[in-house]
């Protein structure tokens, strides 16, 4: 690929980023909480403590930093009480993340990456992504696929 | 100096060398085995990027939902856009990182990248919706699904390609471990087999010096024992001789006037003297028989009766005045021993009860079975072993303190010929009252 059609491409991007309305829903809470189901807005998200996470990631080149809420705070917060959180993406692909490594590890569901907000376009609007470069044992297929890109739902259970 | 310092430690580290080389192999093909099943081990783990046949599909389903959602009669623009943004992260997906540097090398990026920018270039946020719209959006859609079927299949055959080499390279990577650990292995026993080679040769060396060190005791105690040998046998052989002397030079001197009661005296203290003598001998010879592993004992049944007997017998001979009391218990009183050489040990044990006893008082001979042993027991009135005495009562040569006449010879030489018969002997004694020597022997 030649350098000027990845500018082209990357400006495409930046002008097409669809932007998304404060109001949106980006990612439902529900199962055993607080509430019966919550909705959060990418502000709400935004609102919660950030924590910043350097890691490689198997689907991208060299380390990125990503920024996000830590996903114990969130469940914490909203008194979440289970042993696994079935996490749903925007393509339905779905699945159970035990609870435990939300407390083992700094997960985070991260908003942005290396500065730039997530989209839909690429894995966003919400990843979540595992300290991998911390924990050689993340370092495994079977963590790999509890990286959930395009986040909308997590139920607790 | 230095010359002699170094020849001096040249040895210690001469007989490490041929360990050096063997060591070398085994810790050369461990690391060697090592680093390469960790390289696999490595190699093994499953990275999300290999699965590249499933984001292609995840891309080609993406297209055609899309597709569906622009054909539909009521069509939902929230759901359209949405449809949209998941093809487009799809396609970044494969655009991007190490998925863009595999579809570059099956010669697939170009398309993805081109299919991208098409795609962008209907983008419903930017150029809103319509009918026009849409169907520009389906004819591009729907026209992409032999486009990915192209990609899929060819991202099928490159990952089967790369899944026979990398079988191939571990397949390789194993046959280099096993050789490895049998490389590390043979060494480890060359190593093993070097140090017990090694061992062995200290081990003789060792067994060598000991066996010099023992040879150098023995002749120092062979010395030792002719030079005690030579002066306490030449004494006790002088003693007998110069009885004989005199008695001789007495019936010479008395010339003519020897009665007849003369020389029945003088050829008593003679024939005594020539015992003495002849009995001296027979313990120097078998001591001498003994100690050159010549002496084998001739095994038969023996009647202890009849042995102890004939003993009695011949002693009370040569001491008629003396009192011996003899007893048998009930029963066989059978032993296994030789006939000589029990005789010799009875013979030497009556003597000394005789000897370290006063003429008046008795000495008593029991024959008795104790378990599995035949014992005669010789019990002498005199006046008991010193107790500084009784440890060495059987060392050879040892003379009491106060009694000092023999050779000590006599009891080493029953106990070794007592020993050499499967048996022993025991005593015990009470200062001032008498002592008791019982022979045992195995029962027949």
């Amino acid at each position: 690929m030649n350098m000027p059609g990845k500018l082209t491409l990357c400006l495409a991007f930046l002008l097409t980023a669809p932007s998304l309305a404060a109001s949106d829903t980006v990612l439902t809470l529900s199962g055993a909480i607080s509430d019966e189901e919550i909705k959060f807005t990418r502000d709400d998200l935004l609102g919660m403590s950030q924590q910043q996470l350097v890691t490689a990631t198997t689907v991208t080149d060299g380390r990125s930093t990503f920024e996000g809420f830590l996903v114990r705070d969130l469940l914490e917060a909203h008194e979440a009480d289970g042993e696994v959180v079935i996490a749903r993406a925007l393509n339905d692909y779905q699945i159970e993340i035990p609870i435990s490594d939300f407390e083992r590890f700094d997960v985070i569901g991260a908003l942005s990456m290396d500065g730039v907000p997530l989209s839909p376009r690429d894995k966003g609007p919400i990843w979540i992504v595992y300290p991998r470069d911390d924990h050689p044992e993340l370092q495994d297929i079977r963590y790999d696929t509890r990286w959930v890109w395009q986040l909308v739902s997590l139920h607790v259970q | 100096m230095t010359d002699v310092i170094l020849t001096r430690q040249s040895p210690g580290w001469a007989q490490y060398a041929p360990f050096l080389p063997v060591l070398v192999v085994f810790l050369g093909s461990l690391a060697f085995a090592l680093a390469k099943s960790s390289a696999l081990e490595r190699d093994m783990r499953i990275a999300a990027t290999q699965n590249m046949l499933w984001v292609v599909s995840q891309t080609q389903m993406e297209a055609h939902a899309l597709a569906l959602a622009v054909a539909q009669q009521d069509r939902d623009e929230s759901h359209i856009e949405q449809r949209f943004d998941l093809t487009i992260s799809r396609l970044d997906l494969l655009g991007r990182g190490p998925q863009a540097r595999y579809l570059e090398q099956i010669g697939h990026l170009q398309t993805v990248n081109d299919i991208t920018a098409a795609l962008l270039e209907l983008d419903p946020q930017i150029h809103g919706h319509g009918d026009q719209q849409h169907q520009a959006l389906f004819d591009l859609t729907a026209g992409l699904h032999p486009q990915i079927n192209r990609i899929a299949n060819d991202v099928m055959i490159e990952d089967w390609n790369k899944a026979a080499a990398r079988l191939d390279a571990y397949r390789s990577t194993q046959r280099l471990v096993i050789f490895a650990v049998m490389a590390a292995f043979l060494a480890a026993l060359a190593i093993s087999w070097l140090l017990l080679r090694k061992q062995n040769q200290l081990h003789f060396a060792d067994v060598q010096n000991l066996r010099a060190a023992k040879l150098l005791e023995q002749e120092r105690d062979v010395a030792l024992m002719y030079r005690d040998f030579a002066a306490i046998v030449s004494h006790q052989l002088r003693t007998p001789l110069s009885l004989i002397d005199s008695a001789l030079h007495r019936l010479e001197r008395k010339g003519d006037s020897v009665t007849a009661e003369d020389v029945v005296e003088r050829r008593a203290v003679v024939s005594d003297a020539i015992g003495r003598l002849t009995r001296l001998s027979d313990t120097v010879l078998l001591l001498a028989r003994l100690d050159n592993e010549q002496l084998q004992a001739d095994f038969a049944v023996l009647d202890m009766r009849h042995v102890v007997q004939s003993a009695v017998a011949e002693a009370q001979s040569r001491h008629p005045d003396r009192n011996l009391l003899v007893s048998c218990a009930d029963g066989s009183l059978r032993a296994k021993g030789d006939f000589h050489l029990v005789g010799h040990i009875i013979d030497n044990l009556l003597s000394n009860a005789l000897k370290f006893s006063d003429a008046d008082r008795p000495v008593e001979l029991r024959v008795f079975q104790q378990g599995n042993s035949v014992a005669c027991a010789i019990t002498d009135q005199g006046d008991g072993i010193d107790a500084r005495d009784q440890p060495h009562l059987f060392d050879r040569y040892f003379r009491g303190k106060t009694h000092k006449e023999g050779a000590g010879l006599g009891l080493a030489l029953a106990q070794a010929l007592a020993e050499l018969q499967g048996g022993q002997i025991s005593f015990e004694t009470w200062p001032g009252k008498g002592s008791v020597f019982t022979l045992w022997l195995p029962v027949a």
